[in-house]
């Protein structure tokens, strides 16, 4: 009798404790974290935009994480490296979405490794936000895709209207990365727009991502007699061109789109790239409060550094999706994507977003000028759509 | 004790037991031959002494000391120099840098001029053609090369590796005279040869080789009267 | 007319890199009658120790970065020739003796072992050897800029040594002809080295070491050569002109790529091409395959399509391996009598 009591008794409280910490239970479910996934490229020659993404990601993390979470669910954090390669890429997606199972992706910077991670998000009903890969053809892969940045045609036409407005040059040359889509995609926009605006391009030669010597086509180039070089490629190429540019005697400005941005530029090319230009998402002296603000708990946060604009896109990119997952439904692939869709005015470091029908933002761009010593960005001008 | 003593030397090719047990003694001061058909084992003797080959069992002795296992340019420092099959000059090198290459493993520059002095003296064609590259020669002209480099390591021991390989009878002769005159100088010379009849009216002991194994050791004068001998090797029915 | 003068200037800079690195495949084939596949390896260490120890030298030195003192990229120097040339003779003692008398194909296929070996583990996260974190090894997988051994921030007119202006053209541009002052440094260094080396392999015994274990390893060793030692002393010597040429590809190029960066195989094959163009196995014919193939692949670049730079230089490989297969240097088919 009396251990039949002790067995019920027993029972009782190991069919509470399961109840309890029973994973799959109803009350259990509502605390445990709510995974995304990023992946970037944290090493190899575009290392600096996979770890400035991931900083700002992280501080949006940060933030959200100390205000208590969403609906008392704290974020957590997936991460891959992609190396720069775009097979990494999409390994890494698979990863994320198959394995680590997280309800939304955000990545990639270079336009080529979106490319080939978004398939899989779409294939597998999981959304995914880029944070800055330009070329269009990164949304048309799916409706689950999306980006916070403006794109490539529009980012063409503001070098083009800074070139022949701002800096009154007629003549220009094309010198562009023909592996990497971002590059090859934007040096046409920048040809289309700019001899639209009645400028002529005297020549175009091409590069491959990673090439050391540069200085044959520079000479071809040079002795075409432009006034300035477009060089829309990523910045450790863009580092030695500047500087071979400048031992083959070539001085005119160069200018760039947003694959310029980062501090190992300047690193790289030091002197040779000063009183040259590029398009960017944002610049660190901006006169704007938002902009004030983000700098100061980056600083706080990572050592004293200046975000560059990499940075504030994964920092917005982050706070968007956030602010969907708190409109959304559900957090499920389809709910979620809905609320995403419906960004509307939101109030990011890089300006003020809308998603638009295509999936991506409308948003205006800044020009800066590399000066000073070591070489840093500095605002110049900002051009709407 | 003599100069070079094998003892049940056996040496393998991969599978195939190419020296079966081979003893033979080169007395110091001595012309000593090892004659025998192709693939007796000839080559394979004086290169196991050279040190290019790894024995699988038994000793060979120089002046008393074990050498198998030493490295070959140890064992020409030590005063063995060989002439190998074939010549084997460096085509691509100067009449005179093949004379200097046999003089790598020496220092005493001034014995290396009076050696080299002495080997153009003994071949005087040589001393024509001093700049020529080597492949120009003609076989007998090359032939002497090898002795002459041989020479320039100052060996106590010459090894010499069929020397009549395809020279003319006449050239021959003189090499073969020349090898009697290194001899009397000093220099003591293992001679292997199929050109039996050359090599017996040379040396002062002889040995026969037969499929890796020797069936037969005396003076040499006293094989070249021996009927099997002369069945086999001298072509007389 | 200017631009193929600044082209040929080009070309020697290239070639001058080439060269060196071509001298190393070529001389290990040579004796060994193999292909180095790690060969390119080592021209990478030679880059990264290069920067490695400028980078360190320049911390801890407190030196003058704008006007440093030249001795400071000879130390470099030697200390990149220095840790290669061990490499080298750790890799041909470890990976390639054993297999000294086995089919060519199993060492072949080390090499490429050895290679992916060293390729990979360039790339670990490296390690703190100092307290102050100054100097790091191995040397991770992101891009690192090498200092500037004639100075940082130099003035875009301090890079340019000599400069030849043309009358100007229709447009108003007056072409011009620039040898920069680095290039002048890679061509001079290029030059005494591979002037070194002549010297080395047809006028002293140890040349002549070499050239009688390339020809044959046994009659060399009947000589009384030292064979296995030449062979090490080979690679040690192999390995110390990569080690050059990747210290003077840094300083030309100083945005270094990571350690397994395709470019890095590209700029091997390219000089191992221009080894067998040369004839390989033929010093001489190395220097002048590696002229040759900067020449091809730069005045291609510039006047047939700046697309298609490193197929001129294969289609030269292959022309060559039609029409005369030994190499433009090479002896066809040593007679051995």
């Amino acid at each position: 009798m009396r251990l039949k009591s002790l067995f019920a008794k027993v029972g009782v409280w190991v069919a509470l404790g399961a109840i309890g910490l029973g994973g799959g239970s109803a009350v259990g479910q509502d605390k445990a974290p709510i995974l995304i996934g990023h992946y970037g490229s944290l090493t190899g020659s575009e290392a600096t935009f996979g770890q400035s993404t991931s900083n700002g990601i992280r501080l949006a993390i940060k933030e959200l994480n100390a205000a208590g979470g969403l609906n008392g669910r704290l974020i957590e954090l997936k991460e891959y490296d992609t190396k720069g390669d775009p097979k990494e890429a999409t390994n890494s997606v698979t990863r994320l979405v198959a394995s680590d199972k997280v309800s939304a992706v955000l990545g990639e910077v270079a336009s080529g490794l979106s490319l080939a991670g978004g398939p899989v998000c779409q294939e597998n009903g999981i959304p995914m936000i880029s944070p800055s890969s330009t070329n269009p053809r990164v949304t048309m892969v799916g409706d689950m895709i999306f980006r916070v940045c403006f794109i490539d045609p529009f980012q063409g036409q503001v070098c083009a209207k800074f070139a022949r407005e701002n800096l009154k040059l007629t003549k220009a040359a094309l010198f562009y990365d023909q592996k990497a889509p971002y590059s090859d995609g934007l040096a046409k926009e920048f040809r289309k727009a700019f001899e639209k605006l009645g400028g002529k391009i005297t020549a175009e030669e091409k590069y491959t991502g990673g090439d050391q010597n540069f200085k044959a086509q520079l000479t071809k180039i040079r002795g075409t007699g432009p006034e300035v070089i477009f060089i829309p490629g990523y910045y450790t190429d863009v580092g030695n061109i500047a500087l071979q540019a400048r031992e083959l005697d070539l001085k005119v400005p160069l200018l760039g789109g947003d694959g310029w941005d980062s501090e190992q530029l300047g690193k790289i090319a030091k002197q040779a790239i000063v009183g040259s230009y590029y398009s960017n998402h944002y610049a660190p002296d901006q006169d704007d409060a938002r902009v004030k603000e983000f700098i100061a708990k980056y600083k706080a946060d990572y050592n004293g550094a200046t975000p560059d604009g990499l940075a504030a896109l994964g920092y917005d990119a982050a706070k968007i999706l956030f602010d969907a997952m708190k409109r959304a439904k559900s957090l499920g692939g389809k709910d979620l994507r809905d609320a995403i869709a419906g960004t509307k005015d939101f109030p990011g470091v890089t300006g003020s977003i809308t998603i638009d029908s295509k999936r991506n933002a409308v948003k205006s761009a800044v020009v800066v000028e590399m000066t000073g010593d070591p070489p840093t960005p500095k605002y110049r001008a900002t051009v709407a759509p | 004790m003599a100069l070079l003593e094998i003892a049940k030397l056996n040496v393998h090719y991969g599978a195939i037991h190419a020296l079966h047990d081979v003893t033979l003694e080169v007395a110091d001061g001595q012309i000593v031959t090892l004659i025998g058909a192709n693939g007796a084992g000839k080559s394979t003797t004086l290169r196991s002494v050279s040190g290019l080959l790894r024995p699988t069992s038994g000793d060979i002795r120089f002046k008393g000391q074990s050498i198998v296992g030493r490295p070959p340019h140890e064992l020409v420092r030590m005063g063995i120099a060989q002439a190998p099959e074939g010549r084997g000059i460096f085509a691509n090198f100067t009449v005179a840098e093949n004379l200097d290459i046999g003089a790598y493993a020496r220092r005493d520059q001034a014995a290396i001029r009076a050696d080299r002095e002495r080997a153009l003296t003994l071949f005087p064609r040589l001393r024509e053609r001093i700049r020529q590259n080597a492949g120009t020669l003609s076989g007998g002209e090359q032939q002497m090369l090898a002795i002459a480099r041989a020479l320039m390591t100052r060996p106590q021991l010459l090894l010499l590796d069929e020397p009549s390989l395809g020279l003319a009878p006449q050239i021959v002769q003189t090499i073969f005279h020349i090898i009697r005159e290194i001899n009397a100088s000093g220099t003591t010379v293992l001679l292997v040869e199929q050109n039996a009849h050359m090599a017996l009216h040379t040396a002062h002991y002889a040995y026969v080789l037969e499929v890796g194994e020797v069936v037969m050791g005396d003076k040499a004068a006293v094989l070249a009267k021996s009927d099997a001998v002369r069945k086999a090797y001298l072509g007389v029915a | 007319m200017a631009d193929f003068v600044q082209i040929f200037v080009l070309s020697i800079t290239a070639g001058s890199v080439y060269a060196l690195i071509a001298l190393g495949y070529t001389m290990v084939y040579g004796i060994l009658k193999f292909i180095n596949f790690a060969h390119s390896d080592v021209v990478v260490l030679g880059s990264w120790v290069s920067y490695t120890v400028a980078a360190f030298m320049f911390s801890r030195l407190h030196v003058d970065a704008e006007h440093p003192p030249l001795w400071i990229g000879a130390v470099v120097l030697l200390a990149a020739m220095a840790y290669c040339a061990l490499s080298g003779y750790v890799i041909e003692r470890f990976a390639y003796k054993p297999l000294r008398r086995a089919p060519r194909l199993n060492v072949l296929i080390t090499a490429i072992g050895v290679s992916l070996f060293l390729q990979n583990c360039g790339q670990l996260t490296p390690y703190n050897l100092t307290s102050q974190g100054d100097l790091r090894f191995p040397f991770g997988a992101s891009p690192q800029r090498m200092p500037d051994l004639l100075g940082e921030n130099m003035s875009n007119d301090d890079r340019v040594m000599w400069s030849i202006s043309f009358a100007p053209d229709a447009n108003g541009y007056a072409p011009r002809v620039v040898v920069s002052k680095i290039d002048f440094s890679i061509v001079v260094s290029a030059l005494v080295l591979m002037l070194a080396l002549e010297i080395l392999i047809h006028r002293t015994k140890i040349g002549m070491g070499m050239r009688a274990v390339s020809y044959n390893f046994d009659i060399a060793a009947l000589m009384g050569v030292p064979v296995n030692a030449i062979i090490s002393f080979t690679f040690v010597l192999g390995s110390s002109l990569a080690a050059a040429a990747g210290f003077l590809y840094a300083l030309a190029f100083p945005g270094l790529n990571q350690p397994a960066h395709e470019v890095w195989v590209l700029l091997g094959l390219k000089a191992f091409v221009a080894a067998v163009v040369g004839g390989i196995g033929n010093v001489r014919g190395a220097a002048l395959g590696g002229f040759l193939i900067a020449f091809v692949e730069m005045f291609g670049m510039r006047y047939i399509d700046s697309n298609l730079r490193d197929v001129y230089v294969f289609a030269v490989l292959i022309l060559v391996l039609l029409v005369r297969p030994s190499g433009l240097l090479g002896s066809p088919e040593r007679e051995k009598v």
